[in-house]
């Protein structure tokens, strides 16, 4: 047996509803915003939304509504799960706590049922007098909301209208009343059914309207006065209340489709209407007024707004700003706006939600070669495709920031203070120095009369005997910390200005040049110690003690200019202790001496963004181990500051970094901030434990995250990005992309610029390529001989070229028509060539088949900034996955897995061939094994025999599972991941007695993650760890999911997996799940044929949210645990035990 | 004009369009099924071992545990044949006569058989052993309730019988006051055991009284309940159990058995035998998938020899077809073959053709 781990390290980031109202309180306004499996709530405040909750569900959101019970103040939350849990919450808010209670809930599933094609549809009645569910054909259930019942227990009506495409309550009907569109052979009709209670049961029919437009989807029901309803349909727009009814058909929503709205006044008067392409609507609803308040609707309009990203969902907030939920892109807040902006549209987008979803492909690499992986996804779909950079960082939150360009040094001071706080801020500029006080959160710029403020401050900072120490180019000043007076001044004895300096509480080491001066601090004096004159200009000195409570400095360490070198002097003689040549020609710009966890080290940062790092052996003033990462590409400034009682190190730079010691080894986390020139840790009274940062143009106060997060770039390519790949030698991704074209009267153009019509360059395959040459009979579609209907959209497929510095888009290589790009690799060496090419497989698609007949391999070689088409294979079907298989390309194609040799001739040749399956989806490989993912027949292990040129099928998993991705763990084990959200683990067993049993593949784990997995890749987003840690972890397999979701699962020892599989048990009984869901229920595997209890794998989203409880829970958790200790021993577990294990835990992502 | 349907996101043709959209979040489970229910390549061919003149393959069922099918034959001989190999493991003689009927229950211990003529007509076995547990002799057809298989329920003409497994004693008996009087009664469990189908008429079972009687559309078949428990398709007429309603008229399904997959929502549909005039009769070669989720057509697959049954595995995801050739009265040839779902057949072709067009021939 084998067990994983498996904990989500980004959450799903795909918007899937979003309603607002008072929830949190009866005078709040509330967002709150359903991703997949999470609530996010919000308070919407003028200043903008600020989160107040987040809550994890055990369940994917299926339907989520507000509603307000009569008598209340506030809004209670209603929410149907995928798997039919229904719940009713409420927000308890006393001040201090915020707490989401489970006012009822219930399984509404039945056990026998057609479940609807239209899917789950929820809707409560305007006078919240019960609740309507459409869940299964010919079925409706209603939940009578009655006060103070727990248990949410639904009865059936039977409904003869068996396709029901929606339904809602009617505002204003004495009774509860619903109206449907519902569809027969004959088209869709409009009807309406009036509910008793008491009976249970529809008791009439109020109205209905037969034969409304085709494809009339969407029903919006107006409030009182007016009641009735709007049906929206793909072209036209009905309003109807049973007696009157107005149809108009604007063109402008025939474009696309209408797939969401939000009523904007309570009156119902207008609305806001958001179609699959992005356009925002309004449609008002124009009233006559024929006396004694009888109003009737005579007109409806609709309005283009603007663009918004593409709508999932939209609900209105207040004062014309709205939420727009988005699964394919980023959500946004945008305002209307009364008056057109330039590009004519109404709408102003006030901020950005980021979300990756959906995640399609990507990849793992490791750019800046820190050995830290970064991911890139291929992430959105349409016009929000986009490439996302996503790497593991530590954040700054910002408190407060100030507008001042062209800081060159910063300081804080503590200056006539009692010494507890900073209170005092110096900035240097070329040529002038200004001091910010902090008096609580205001800062006044104010002034020290000893300090030189005419010059430039190479360094300030308060030393021994209550004394301020400010360096200029011309001297030292000596100032007192109490009065500010000037105390001493040192000036170097040549006219030469002072280049480089450093200093400690008590010590400081100056240069002019090549001459360097060791002062020691006393108290109203500078008393020069040492000098000495090196064989090259100083470019960086260093005079930081080293140790707990050390406050002088045995050694400086100083960066030359032109030799390269790193030298160790002893104090005070300046005797050289060590020179270390760091080669290149690149100069040294910061070099700091510091202690990590007991250990000394030598860091040493370059011009070029690149630093060394030494062991720097204290005794003997000696340096080992040299080692050498790149933080960023621009000249780094390292400074040191404490943060939760350690050292860490900041290097300011274009990519800056915070450098700490894990388990005595160097991590290198990036800080969520673009650009640092300078730093200093700052610990005011209004800003404790802060750190203020300079860039170009201001100096930001913030605090440091404890824990490292993960930050996202955006790399927008406005067109669907399909698969990616890094090449390694031309420093490219090659990223596969499809776009929308409309036919129109001068041939097919692209429906906006996107990523592959900007590029700097364009090439395209020829459309008379040699497919339309071949014998196939059904060669007569392909290539340019189909010209496509009037303004219809035709998807265009692309290579990209993009670069992996600037992300720019090189190059874009264009398909044939109808031709899709299905699958892309980049190969490291083919047969004796040592090109590296990027290998594109396409499927020529006619949408009369049921599957293609026909596609290409194509190999291209980037160099030299052009893409050279290096070789072309014709295929009898689509190229669903490629990889490099020992020199020689394995691709998938149809049903078949068929390996390719490279020819000298630089053509791809056919060797051997597989033939056992439906669709052959996905390809992995793993030395001569490769494993093999199908449409429905699970995944099959093939080796290749190299003797016989061959393949033989090792082991297949009998199981109908319909694989959306699949990946190697190891030699043995496989996993998988099925399209109803659920992986499992497939073992080989080699040592079986029989074949039949070596050839059968074992399922040894199941577990329900509740997203599609559409991507699995090898790699990880944290440094990988040598050390020791609590929590052994074999291997890690990161996955990215059509919520926008990634995970990782990774190898964990039974031991470890009992224990944890105890605790998450503890865990499941402490932690109550809101809705009152069983955590075992919900990760059980559960498709559309079976359930069955999760095993082989933990929890880990779980286990990590033990860090969450409070005290008391953690120890009713940990009461009774048994944990490994030293020795094999059992032993109690302790919190803190636990609380180390869990962290430790949290850091593999 | 009304404008046309915009073609749904989620059912474009193409597989490839669908792979797409899918990893965008747009499920397209149902075209999967279909794609999946209209290709069938024959893997496996199994033959009798000691075939004798005028002795043909009869039914055939796959024995739980994926690993052999169990076969009867027109000589009333139940043969066991390992899936992998094609090689008999076994056989017995159960009847006199052509077997028209097998069930092997959950655990693959016990076997129901009904045969043609002869005495017993439907017997239980256990299979280890090939020993009779006990006999139905007058019983012209058997199968097991659904839910615990402890009882079979057993078919003589317009007359259905509840038999206890453990003892083979007769439990219940249920005979219409009116009856459609079909040719072909088989008397069938709702999936969940409260009711029974019989010649028609819809039986509770906990009360043994009758509840309804469905229209009579045709004269062969009283119908089988759709495993969701919500419908009953008799020949072509889908009707709803709860309200009685005609839901649907299923053309293809016209003089068809119908045989649902136990997963993946299919049903595979054979043509009943056809009696002629002379006495003689005919068998359809070709066999019908359905999607059994909206009843609509998915492919009719032409096998060129007459199909006397059609069996599906566990998983759906392979089926086995009793193929014989020649007319009844003289079978020329009789085999079960095995077929992978959803593989399309030219696979092996396509290999061949691969190796003669090899690479540059392409004209």
């Amino acid at each position: 047996m084998v067990y994983h781990y498996v904990v989500t390290a980004h959450k799903p980031t795909a918007v899937t509803a979003c309603v607002t109202g008072n929830f949190t309180s009866p005078s709040d306004l509330n967002l709150i915003v359903g991703k997949n499996t999470r609530l996010e709530i919000y308070l919407v405040t003028p200043e903008g939304l600020r989160p107040v909750k987040e809550v994890g569900l055990y369940g994917k959101i299926a339907v989520m509504k507000l509603f307000r019970p009569q008598h209340e103040k506030k809004d209670l939350l209603f929410i149907v799960t995928m798997r039919y849990n229904a719940m009713i919450l409420e927000c308890i808010n006393d001040s201090e706590n915020l707490d989401i209670i489970t006012k009822a809930h219930g399984n509404v599933a039945d056990k026998i049922g057609k479940p609807s094609e239209t899917g789950i549809l929820a809707v409560i009645d305007p006078k919240a007098r019960v609740i309507g569910l459409r869940l299964y054909d010919g079925l409706f259930k209603i939940i009578p909301l009655e006060k103070d019942n727990s248990e949410l227990k639904a009865s059936n009506i039977r409904i003869d209208e068996l396709q029901v495409h929606d339904v809602e309550f009617l505002h204003g009907c004495a009774n509860p009343t619903l109206i449907l569109i519902h569809q027969d052979v004959n088209g869709r009709h409009v009807k309406t059914h009036e509910i008793s209670l008491r009976e249970k049961e529809f008791v009439k029919v109020p109205w209905r309207q037969d034969n409304v437009e085709t494809e009339a989807s969407i029903i919006i029901p107006v409030p009182s006065p007016l009641g009735g309803a709007i049906i929206i349909g793909q072209e036209s727009i009905l309003y109807h209340d049973g007696i009157t009814s107005v149809v108009v058909a604007p063109a402008v929503i025939k474009q696309s489709t209408i797939v969401c709205y939000a009523k904007v006044d309570p009156g119902g008067l207008r609305y806001l209407l958001g179609d699959m392409a992005g356009h925002l609507f309004m449609l008002f609803m124009e009233v006559e007024n024929r006396g004694e308040g009888n109003d009737v609707v005579k007109d409806l309009k609709v309005e283009l707004l603007g663009e918004i990203a593409t709508p999932e969902c939209i609900t209105y907030l207040d004062n014309g700003v709205l939420f727009i939920g988005s699964r394919m892109g980023d959500s946004q807040l945008v305002k209307l706006t009364t008056k057109p902006n330039e590009s004519g549209s109404y709408v102003t987008v006030m901020e950005s939600f980021t979300n990756l979803a959906p995640i399609l492909d990507m990849c793992v690499v490791d750019l800046e070669r820190q050995g830290q992986g970064q991911l890139v996804t291929c992430s959105g779909a349409f016009k929000e495709g986009s490439l996302r950079i996503i790497r593991n960082g530590i954040g700054i939150q910002e408190h407060a920031s100030i507008d001042l360009p062209g800081i060159k040094g910063m300081w804080a001071l503590q200056v006539a203070s009692d010494g507890r706080f900073d209170n005092t801020l110096v900035l240097a500029f070329v040529g002038q120095t200004r001091v910010l006080s902090l008096n609580g959160e205001e800062v006044e710029e104010t002034d020290i009369s000893g300090f030189a403020s005419d010059q430039q401050t190479f360094f300030c900072g308060n030393v021994i005997h209550e004394q301020i120490v400010q360096v200029t180019p011309i001297s030292a000043r000596l100032v007192s910390a109490q009065n500010k007076t000037l105390l001493a001044e040192w000036k170097p004895p040549s006219d030469k200005n002072i280049g480089v300096v450093a200093c400690n509480t008590s010590q400081i080491i100056v240069s002019t040049g090549s001459i360097l001066y060791y002062i020691e601090i006393h108290q109203n004096e500078l008393i020069m110690k040492g000098t000495t004159t090196l064989d090259v200009e100083v470019a960086c000195l260093d005079i930081s003690p080293l140790g707990e409570g050390v406050t002088t400095s045995e050694y400086i360490a100083v960066g030359l200019w032109t030799d390269i070198t790193a030298r160790i002097l002893r104090i005070p003689d300046l005797s050289e202790a060590t020179k270390e040549y760091l080669g290149g020609e690149i100069i040294p710009r910061s070099v700091l001496m510091t202690c990590f966890e007991g250990h000394n080290y030598l860091l040493c940062a370059l011009g070029d963004g690149s630093m060394f790092y030494f062991v720097f052996h204290k005794d003997s003033g000696t340096l080992s181990d040299k080692k050498r990462v790149t933080l960023g590409t621009q000249p780094t400034v390292l400074r040191t500051f404490r943060s939760l009682s350690t050292t860490n190190v900041f290097a300011c730079s274009d990519r800056p970094t915070v450098i700490y010691s894990s388990n005595h080894k160097l991590v290198f986390s990036n800080v969520n901030m673009k650009e640092v020139n300078h730093m200093c840790s700052l610990n005011a009274e209004a800003y404790p434990d802060s750190l203020a940062l300079a860039t170009d143009c201001s100096v930001t106060i913030g605090t440091i995250d404890e824990i490292q997060k993960l930050h996202i770039r955006t790399v927008p390519l406005q067109e669907s990005p399909r698969r990616i790949a890094y090449q390694e030698e031309s420093q490219t991704f090659g990223v596969l992309t499809a776009r929308i074209d409309i036919q129109d009267s001068t041939g097919l153009n692209p429906a906006r610029p996107s990523a592959s019509t900007m590029a700097q360059s364009v090439t395209v395959s020829s459309s008379v390529g040699s497919l339309s040459m071949s014998k196939s009979s059904s060669s007569t579609l392909l290539g340019g001989n189909i010209i496509p209907d009037y303004g219809q959209e035709v998807e265009v497929h692309n290579l990209l070229i993009i670069d992996q510095h600037t992300f720019e888009v090189l190059h874009a290589h264009q398909l044939m028509q109808q031709e899709y790009a299905m699958s892309l690799i980049s190969t490291n060496q083919l047969g004796t060539d040592m090109n590296e090419y990027y290998v594109v497989g396409t499927a020529i698609v006619n949408p009369e088949e049921s599957e293609p007949k026909q596609g290409r391999i194509l190999i291209f070689h980037w160099n030299d900034n052009k893409l050279t088409q290096v070789s072309e294979k014709e295929i009898k079907g689509a190229c669903f996955s490629l990889a490099e298989f020992n020199g020689k390309l394995l691709a998938s194609i149809n049903s078949t897995v068929r390996l390719f040799e490279w020819t000298v001739e630089k053509e791809l040749r056919l060797e051997c061939s597989h033939f056992n399956n439906i669709l052959t989806l996905y390809l992995k490989t793993k030395g001569d094994f490769i494993l093999l993912g199908d449409l429905m027949r699970s995944m099959t292990l093939l080796q290749y025999k190299t003797m016989e040129g061959s393949f033989e099928e090792i082991a297949r998993d009998f199981n109908p599972n319909w694989m959306t991705a699949v990946e190697i763990l190891d030699d043995d084990i496989f996993l998988g991941a099925e399209n109803s959200f659920n992986i499992f683990v497939c073992q080989k067993d080699s040592a079986a007695t029989t074949d039949e049993e070596r050839s059968q593949m074992h399922e040894v784990g199941q577990f329900h993650v509740g997203d599609m997995i559409n991507v699995f890749r090898h790699g990880s987003l944290v440094m990988q760890n040598l050390g020791e840690t609590s929590t052994p972890t074999t291997g890690c397999v990161l996955f990215g999911t059509v919520g926008g979701a990634i995970g990782l699962v990774t190898q964990i020892t039974i031991d470890f997996y009992d224990f944890l599989l105890e605790l998450q048990n503890k865990l499941s009984t402490v932690i109550k799940s809101v809705g009152k869901i069983e955590h075992s229920h919900w990760r059980a595997f559960n498709t559309d044929i079976k359930t069955e209890a999760s095993e082989g794998f933990i929890d880990g989203d779980l286990i990590e949210s033990f860090l969450d409880l409070s005290q008391d829970k953690m120890k009713e958790v940990a009461d009774g645990l048994q944990m490994t200790g030293e020795g094999g021993m059992k032993q109690e577990c302790t919190v803190d035990d636990l609380v180390k294990m869990v962290e430790d835990l949290t850091r593999i992502h | 004009k009304c404008p046309d349907p915009k073609p749904k996101i989620t059912s474009a043709n193409n597989f490839v369009v669908r792979c797409a959209r899918r990893a965008f979040g747009y499920q397209c489970k149902s075209m999967n099924r279909k794609f999946i229910h209209s290709r069938f390549c024959p893997v496996q061919t199994i033959r009798s071992s000691s075939s004798s003149d005028g002795d043909f393959f009869t039914c055939a069922k796959f024995l739980p545990g994926d690993q052999s099918l169990v076969v009867g034959d027109y000589n009333g001989d139940i043969r066991l044949f390992n899936l992998h190999s094609g090689n008999e493991e076994f056989m017995f003689q159960a009847h006199d006569n052509y077997i028209v009927h097998i069930e092997p229950n959950r655990t693959g211990e016990f076997l129901l058989t009904s045969s043609t003529w002869g005495r017993p007509l439907s017997a239980l076995w256990a299979i280890k052993g090939s020993e009779m547990k006990f006999a139905l002799d007058d019983e012209e057809y058997v199968e097991y309730s659904k839910v615990s298989q402890d009882r079979i329920l057993a078919t003589k003409l317009e007359v259905a019988t509840i038999y206890d497994v453990a003892t083979g004693q007769s439990v219940m008996r249920l005979v219409p006051t009116i009856s459609n009087q079909y040719t072909k009664n088989k008397a069938t469990f709702s999936p969940f055991d409260d009711l029974v189908l019989s010649d028609g008429v819809l039986f509770d079972v906990a009360s043994g009284k009758q509840i309804h009687k469905l229209d009579k559309l045709n004269q062969t078949q009283s119908g089988v309940f759709h495993p969701n428990g919500l419908e009953i398709v008799s020949n072509t007429e889908v009707w709803d159990i709860r309200t009685f309603h005609l839901l649907k008229t299923v053309p293809v399904l016209n003089q068809c058995s119908a045989i649902f997959s136990p997963v993946n929502s299919a049903i595979y549909a054979i043509s009943m035998e056809q009696e002629l005039d002379d006495g003689d009769s005919t068998f359809d070669s070709s066999f019908k998938t359905v999607d059994a989720i909206d009843y609509s057509s998915i492919a009719t697959i032409e096998v060129k020899k007459n199909i006397y049954d059609l069996a599906v595995n566990r998983f759906d995801t392979q089926i086995a077809i009793v193929e014989n050739q020649g007319v009844y009265q003289s079978v020329q040839e009789s085999v079960v073959r095995i077929y992978d779902v959803g593989r399309k057949r030219d696979d092996e072709d396509e290999q061949d053709e691969e190796e003669d067009d090899d690479d540059d021939d392409l004209d």
